[in-house]
């Protein structure tokens, strides 16, 4: 939640001194602005540093890249969290998986907030899989191995290995 | 190093296998290393190559780009597995045969000439096959990873012993063995090339995760 949104601030090279605060209870992140109630919500505070940050392109540049990005900021915010199930997880996992066969980012060729805010979202199971688990998600673990080296994303977060040589198959 | 022949299916299929778990050819970033192989393969590859092909349209996308893009062209050869041969020097090396000039001499001098050719064409013939590298010692090792008590996760202690990487080294399969108490030790497998690897190294580097690993010791060292 807030983690995230600071992590971001930083990546994007905003200055600090943004207030955050938590609501409800599911500690959904608000950003406390200078007039008025506040911004809540993941998504809406992160697009509005990326837009504040004039890196616009980080939310897609075509119609479709656009959409795709929305789309897995709303997933992001719906099926992802602190309070997953394994079975919630395990699916989460495997819908990633097939997304990502064709693409090395979450919106296609480009780098965008989709990726950032789904790395930081992952990021604590990723770090508990297993080294069969990482195999078995290849494609997470590609993507997810690609992004925490893009520079400015990881910051002070461990570093997931992912071990080269291959051990329980190679049919894929 | 190298993919083999990148017009071949069998090349494409190393070229995916490379890939699946990458998204560029080198580091993180697509550079020169990308567009030499781009260029080399020449035609999008065939569907059921989803890694390759996902690179392939990646790559496809920075065309404009490309003679921006970090690094310096290299060899084919010199990208790709590292334990895939480079079969891209095989066409230099078969050149040595046509220095040598079989028609130049006139008939009284050709005894002398085709002796001078024959001793030269041996020495040639002796130097290639001493280029022929060495048979490359090996060793099997058997390994006990010992943890500190019988709470310390077994599962991750493998994945800390099978993530150290080194030129030489291949691990290969493990099992727990209990050794009393609720303990088990980890029993792991493994090949190394002796002029590559040491015994000391080896323990050093898994007892550096002092979280799990209490000791390590080689249960077994055989030669192969």
């Amino acid at each position: 939640g807030v983690g995230e949104l600071v992590l971001l601030e930083k990546l994007l090279g905003l200055p600090k001194g943004n207030k955050y605060g938590v609501q409800g209870e599911r500690q959904v992140p608000v950003l406390q602005t200078n007039n008025g109630p506040g911004l809540t919500g993941l998504m809406t505070i992160a697009a509005h540093l990326v837009k504040q940050a004039k890196k616009d392109q980080l939310l897609g540049c075509t119609a479709e890249e656009k959409a795709v990005v929305q789309q897995w900021l709303e997933y992001r915010v719906t099926r992802v969290g602190g309070g997953s199930s394994k079975e919630d997880t395990r699916i989460v996992l495997k819908d990633l998986n097939t997304h990502l066969e064709d693409k090395v980012y979450l919106a296609g060729n480009i780098f965008t907030l989709a990726d950032i805010l789904m790395y930081y979202g992952l990021h604590h199971v990723m770090v508990d899989l297993t080294v069969q688990e990482k195999e078995k998600y290849l494609n997470v673990s590609r993507w997810f191995n690609h992004i925490q080296h893009y520079p400015g994303v990881r910051q002070h977060l461990s570093n997931v290995v992912f071990i080269k040589n291959r051990l329980y198959t190679n049919a894929h | 190093m190298g993919f083999g022949d990148l017009k071949s299916a069998a090349g494409l299929r190393v070229l995916n296998d490379f890939l699946a778990d990458r998204s560029y050819i080198e580091g993180y970033v697509p550079s020169q290393a990308d567009i030499a192989v781009f260029e080399a393969i020449g035609a999008p590859p065939p569907a059921d190559l989803c890694h390759a092909l996902r690179w392939y349209n990646h790559i496809k996308s920075y065309e404009k780009q490309k003679a921006s893009l970090p690094g310096v062209k290299k060899a084919l050869g010199k990208y790709g597995p590292a334990d895939v041969e480079d079969t891209t020097g095989a066409a230099a090396d078969s050149k040595d045969d046509d220095d040598i000039d079989l028609f130049g001499s006139d008939e009284e001098e050709e005894s002398e000439e085709a002796k001078k050719l024959r001793e030269e064409r041996l020495a040639q013939y002796e130097s290639k096959k001493s280029k022929k590298p060495a048979v490359v010692a090996k060793s099997s090792l058997l390994l006990d990873v010992k943890p500190w008590d019988d709470e310390t996760d077994m599962a991750k202690l493998e994945e800390c012993v099978r993530s150290i990487q080194a030129d030489g080294l291949v691990w290969g399969s493990s099992k727990l063995v209990p050794v009393g108490y609720g303990i088990k030790k980890l029993q792991i497998q493994c090949v190394v090339e002796d002029d590559k690897i040491g015994t000391d190294m080896l323990e050093e580097r898994i007892t550096a995760f002092e979280d799990y690993v209490q000791s390590m010791d080689v249960a077994a060292f055989n030669k192969i």
